[in-house]
């Protein structure tokens, strides 16, 4: 087992790279140049050339990916064309931001989607059953961002400002300046909104997959058998077959990563929140480069190392599942 | 002379009646669709839409795109049953005509996608050793990408525009994303199929590959492609629909659900109706599809409930 992680783990280090040397190719080819962005009005040929070399612009792509590469074993992310910070310290100012949109995200989509499907799958066919299918269906079909503007029109126009349209309040404890609001209660109040818009489209798909593999897991034999010996059904159904039901669930909800991130880029958008995926959509539209780098190291390591949890999961779910 | 052998009844299970026997997988598909409710409404939103999108220059009140100073933000009322917009652009005209692209970006992305997508699947999985790898590593390549990544990175490099080379580069984007899904898909179903004896058959007559593949193999691995495809363009009505949202799609003036309901976000405290109806739209088009998908896998393939 300990093996069978340490070669996923090394496996992760020519999947990122990969990721990051296309993307850095497919940055390099779009039309248009950051210089003449950052020169602005003051253009000159002369400054674009001397920028240009300052930031090995001028040198062919892949020297320029081995550069980046180099730095980075070095700790070296570097630094940002257009602001001159260094990306390293945006990408963790922005990272627990997105964390915890992700993390709440997924503790709706559980807290919804579980009950529901446990309902749906034990009660088959009865009102409550329908009603948790149709809401799932519903919740499958609303883009996050549609979620986001009708929570915004209830929330934050209709009940009188209830909770802020934008904007963030830090955790206490993660302000990365000496001037950013700091509060539970605020920080509560700002991720709720966005946590519910990328959460409920989870819960919905959650609730399908995890009712369909129920209704297959409670007709087997061991469940029967479960209950012929006089199991309350409480055991039966959490421990017989819902731990069961989860195997294929997690494996879609491993997919469903990639959809997570977008998900997390246009909730952010939404509700202006200074996460990773602002940082992303920002850096890939102002063409800078090392800024996209970045979040596409960060996003790929995420996605490889989800993947690999995903994985892991599955022993913890089904002992039988041995890796090698 | 023979009798035929009595076979024990399953329950549940269709048995074929000597008179029902002559009829094709897919009249059994449809008559599995027709008896579902929800499959049915799937398939009337659909229709409804297609005809949207078709007659939208006779449906639509007015032109999507001539702004009237006049009349900004004006609430719906019968001149403008969906309001105007902050350049007192008719709403109505504007979320009709959006329907255009969402079922033009939403379909031809899907078909782009299962046009390269089909044949290299089913290439790779009937020939299997060096261009199997070679296929299904490719494949991996791009599906080791999150597909927003990918798909914004994308619409970037195409540089987004407005109108048709707009469209069609967003259904370029799109496409490259979904490929893989069909590849891998069709590779599984034809690493059964080609193991099967008619198959060998075939091949004992000296039937050509591409023939073989053609008649054979794919009519065998349509079910599973018929169902995907219908729930892919649902997924690609949400990702052209996020992809405007971020302004990554089709460029104004070019009417487009995700844009609109995006620009008018910022006035909503005021003017609700305005980002409301262009992501009900988004709503009850990918409803739509879902519930057809859902219909059909249920009619065409009831082992992938």
């Amino acid at each position: 087992m300990r093996v069978w992680i340490l070669r996923r783990l090394l496996q992760i280090v020519p999947t990122v790279l990969m990721i990051t040397f296309v993307v850095f190719v497919m940055m390099q080819s779009i039309p248009g140049d950051p210089v003449v962005a950052l020169l602005g009005d003051a253009y000159t040929e002369e400054d674009a050339i001397k920028i240009r070399e300052a930031y090995g612009l001028d040198r062919p792509v892949l020297v320029q990916y081995v550069i980046w590469l180099g730095k980075l074993v070095r700790g070296d992310w570097g630094a940002s064309i257009l602001t001159g910070r260094p990306v390293l310290s945006d990408v963790l100012v922005r990272l627990p931001v997105t964390l915890e949109l992700i993390v709440l995200s997924m503790a709706v989509a559980l807290a919804i989607a579980v009950p529901a499907s446990i309902i749906g799958a034990l009660r088959q066919n009865t009102w409550a059953d329908y009603t948790a299918t149709s809401m799932a269906m519903i919740g499958v079909s609303i883009p996050e961002f549609f979620i986001g503007v009708l929570l915004l029109l209830l929330f934050s126009f209709g009940l009188g400002g209830l909770l802020p349209s934008s904007g963030w309040v830090y955790l206490p404890g993660t302000c990365p300046t000496m001037v950013c609001g700091v509060s539970l209660w605020g920080n509560l109040q700002h991720v709720l909104m966005p946590a519910l818009a990328l959460g409920v489209g989870r819960a919905a798909l959650l609730t399908r997959l995890l009712r369909a593999s129920m209704l297959e897991v409670i007709r087997t034999e061991y469940v029967t058998t479960a209950r012929a010996k006089g199991l309350s059904e409480r055991p039966v159904v959490l421990k017989h077959a819902f731990k069961n039901a989860l195997i294929p669930t997690v494996t879609v909800m491993g997919l469903q990563v990639g959809f997570l991130i977008g998900g997390a880029i246009v909730v952010e958008t939404l509700f202006a929140m200074p996460g990773l995926g602002t940082f992303g959509i920002d850096a890939i539209i102002s063409r800078d480069y090392q800024q996209v780098q970045g979040f596409a190291l960060i996003t790929a390591f995420a996605f490889v190392v989800i993947n690999l949890l995903v994985d892991l999961t599955y022993t913890f779910l089904d002992p039988r599942i041995r890796y090698a | 002379m023979a009798t035929e052998v009595e076979l024990p009844r399953v329950v549940e299970v269709a048995w074929p009646a000597p008179a029902a026997r002559s009829e094709t997988p897919f009249a059994q598909g449809v008559r599995r669709l027709r008896r579902s409710a929800t499959a049915l409404l799937g398939v009337a939103i659909v229709a409804l839409l297609i005809l949207v999108g078709v007659f939208a220059d006779a449906l639509a009140p007015g032109s999507p795109i001539a702004s009237d100073h006049a009349q900004t933000f004006a609430a719906p009322s019968w001149a403008h049953p969906l309001g105007t917009d902050q350049l007192g652009r008719d709403m109505l005209s504007r979320v009709i005509h959006g329907t255009r692209i969402s079922l033009l970006v939403g379909v031809s992305s899907v078909l782009l996608a299962l046009f390269v997508g089909v044949p290299l699947g089913m290439i790779a999985g009937y020939h299997g050793g060096r261009v199997d790898t070679a296929v299904m590593r490719a494949m991996d390549l791009v599906l080791a990408f999150p597909i927003y990544l990918l798909a914004i990175i994308l619409m970037v490099m195409f540089t987004p525009t407005a109108g048709l080379i707009g469209t069609m580069k967003v259904t370029g984007a799109i496409a490259i994303v979904r490929i893989p899904i069909y590849a891998r898909l069709v590779r599984g179903s034809v690493l059964s199929i080609k193991e099967k004896e008619y198959i060998e058959a075939c091949r004992a007559l000296g039937l050509r590959t591409p023939w073989i593949l053609l008649r054979h193999v794919l009519p065998n691995c349509l079910a599973p492609i018929i169902v995907t495809t219908t729930l892919g363009i649902a997924t690609a009505i949400i990702v052209e629909a996020t992809l405007s949202f971020l302004g990554l799609g089709t460029q104004p003036p070019t009417p487009s659900w995700g844009w609109d309901l995006k620009a008018n976000v910022a006035f909503i405290q005021a003017n609700a109706w305005l980002s409301l109806f262009p992501g009900l739209a988004i709503f009850v088009t990918v409803l739509g599809f879902n519930l057809f998908g859902d219909g059909l896998r249920d009619a065409l393939d009831p082992r992938l409930k």
